[in-house]
């Protein structure tokens, strides 16, 4: 892997490490699930046939009961997991198909944010954020400067040093936030990330989702809480019977019978 | 190296019992080295011993003498009588045998101590011998040849015995730093996991634990090599001039260029044995 030393090296694009993207991905959808089918126990699937476009820089809530697929779906999408059948498109490139040395890769260019944080709790707030940045081979230097101000972002300025592990469980998320968004990644994916927090911490945790995706990100937010789906007005999807079906904003009522409280 | 540091009593326990390993390679070594010395040592004394028959008078005696002074490659000859043999051996045995006080002077045989310069080949050598063995006044010739030879055979023995304890120490390199290695792996599992999450390639991720492989097994030999210096300076003072009287050598440690095989040795034990134990990271 090439050393980072420009700005422009962070663009999604460029963090291809192998054959490059298109360069006409700017211009498409950022994500587009053509017929996708998962299944984990034969004659059960999760996904059946899902089709879904994603635009650049919108803000999506995935919603749907327990088991309906999100975060399988957010698995496909990072290659935790691959599709039985069907295809998903990331700026242009179908993620199925990729090596198993290309996987890093791709995650280069997405944020990932946990129901369980995901943090190395004996490292500190530092180490969790810069950690992303060292993968990408950026200078000590830049590192420092950029941990700094997502820090300040997020809320935790100045908390750098502190042991990850001492934190609450919303500042521990504000940090799992800050490590996703620390190398401007092009998709920014939320699997319940609200999950283990208060109602209160979820609202403000949303709130900084929100921010983010002001900067121009693109964000997935997984999601069963129907709470959160009536704070901010956002496009929603719902998976339901393995598909996905949109929710026009402004008519969420109609869908309340589907979604949990 | 911060987990290295994190975890740092898993790797002193890890790096203890590698420096027990390669203390047992080492000592071998050391043997090794100084019984090599001693055979090129004794292998080029250079003397040999003519043994006189008990009927040679002093005349043929001093014949003898004066021609064995004018062979090429002899560089000096000195008669020991009966008598003095007695004493010479005396001197040195009835201090721990007292019974052989009681043997008679006469089974003590009368020699010609032969000093033979270093560049007489050994085919010369065993021409001249067969020559003395005809003489009538010489009884045999010992050359110790046998005693080099059997010093020789020990040599190579230890040798070998170092090869065999190379393979037990290269075993128990690769189960001390593989176990230490998977320990470190389960224990920073989610390390792991948030490495391959952000876009860490496999090698981004196994590249520390092989570090702390490469360190451990270096810093076990080196500890090695330091623990056995400190021991050989330790009990020198007290057995070389005993030895230097014995067999004509003062021990001598192991040679910078062993010492340094020795940790580069364990170095690249312990980053190969790492390699393998994480080669499989699992997926993410």
């Amino acid at each position: 892997m090439p050393p980072m030393e420009s700005p422009e090296r962070l663009r999604p694009m460029l963090r291809a490490g192998g054959s490059r993207f298109s360069r006409d991905a700017a211009s498409r959808p950022i994500l587009v699930f053509e017929g996708v089918h998962k299944s984990y126990r034969r004659g059960c699937p999760v996904l059946r046939g899902m089709d879904l476009v994603i635009e650049r820089g919108e803000f999506v809530f995935v919603t749907g009961p327990s088991g309906a697929g999100k975060s399988t779906l957010l698995r496909l999408l990072y290659r935790a997991e691959v599709v039985d059948d069907g295809r998903i498109l990331f700026l242009g490139r179908d993620v199925a198909k990729l090596r198993e040395d290309a996987i890093p890769f791709l995650r280069r260019n997405m944020g990932i944010v946990f129901q369980d944080f995901k943090l190395v709790t004996s490292w500190t707030v530092y180490e969790n954020i810069a950690i992303v940045l060292e993968v990408l081979g950026l200078p000590p230097r830049l590192i420092r400067t950029r941990v700094a101000e997502v820090l300040d972002r997020v809320g935790l300025g100045g908390r750098g040093e502190d042991r990850a592990g001492i934190l609450s469980g919303g500042e521990q998320q504000r940090v799992a936030i800050a490590r996703a968004i620390v190398g401007e990644p092009a998709l920014i994916l939320a699997d319940e990330p609200t999950g283990n927090l208060d109602p209160q911490l979820a609202v403000d945790i949303l709130g900084l989702f929100g921010e983010i995706h002001e900067t121009g990100a693109t964000v997935l937010f997984a999601t069963h809480d129907r709470t959160l789906l009536d704070v901010c007005s956002r496009r929603v999807v719902v998976l339901d019977g393995g598909r996905a079906m949109d929710v026009p904003e402004g008519v969420a009522d109609e869908y309340d019978n589907r979604l949990p409280l | 190296m911060r987990g290295l540091l994190r975890e740092w009593r898993l790797h002193a326990l890890s790096i203890c019992s590698l420096v027990v390993a390669f203390a047992c390679l080492g000592a071998a070594l050391l043997a090794v080295v100084n019984l090599d010395v001693l055979e090129q040592r004794w292998a080029h004394a250079g003397r040999a011993s003519v043994y006189l028959k008990d009927n040679a008078n002093q005349r043929d005696i001093e014949a003898l003498h004066d021609a064995l002074l004018q062979v090429p490659h002899i560089v000096g000859v000195r008669y020991v009588s009966s008598a003095e043999a007695r004493v010479e051996f005396g001197q040195r045995e009835l201090e721990n045998h007292g019974e052989l006080a009681g043997l008679p002077v006469d089974a003590f045989p009368s020699s010609l101590e032969i000093d033979i310069a270093q560049d007489l080949t050994d085919a010369d050598l065993a021409d001249i011998v067969a020559k003395m063995r005809e003489l009538p006044s010489v009884d045999d010739v010992e050359t110790y040849r046998t005693w080099t030879d059997r010093l020789a055979k020990l040599v190579r023995g230890g040798v070998m015995a170092s090869a065999l304890l190379t393979i037990v120490v290269l075993g128990a390199v690769f189960a001390v730093v593989g176990s230490t290695m998977r320990l470190a792996l389960q224990r920073r599992r989610t390390e792991v996991e948030v490495l391959r999450l952000v876009g860490a390639t496999d090698d981004f991720v196994r590249k520390p634990f092989v570090l702390e492989g490469t360190f451990e097994g270096g810093a076990g030999a080196l500890g090695a090599v330091g623990l056995l210096a400190a021991l050989f300076f330790l009990v020198r003072g007290h057995v070389d001039a005993e030895l230097a009287g014995l067999v004509g050598i003062e021990p001598t440690f192991l040679p910078w260029f062993v010492a340094l095989g020795m940790v580069a040795l364990g170095a690249m034990l312990g980053a190969v044995a790492a390699l393998l134990s994480v080669r499989t990271l699992g997926s993410v």
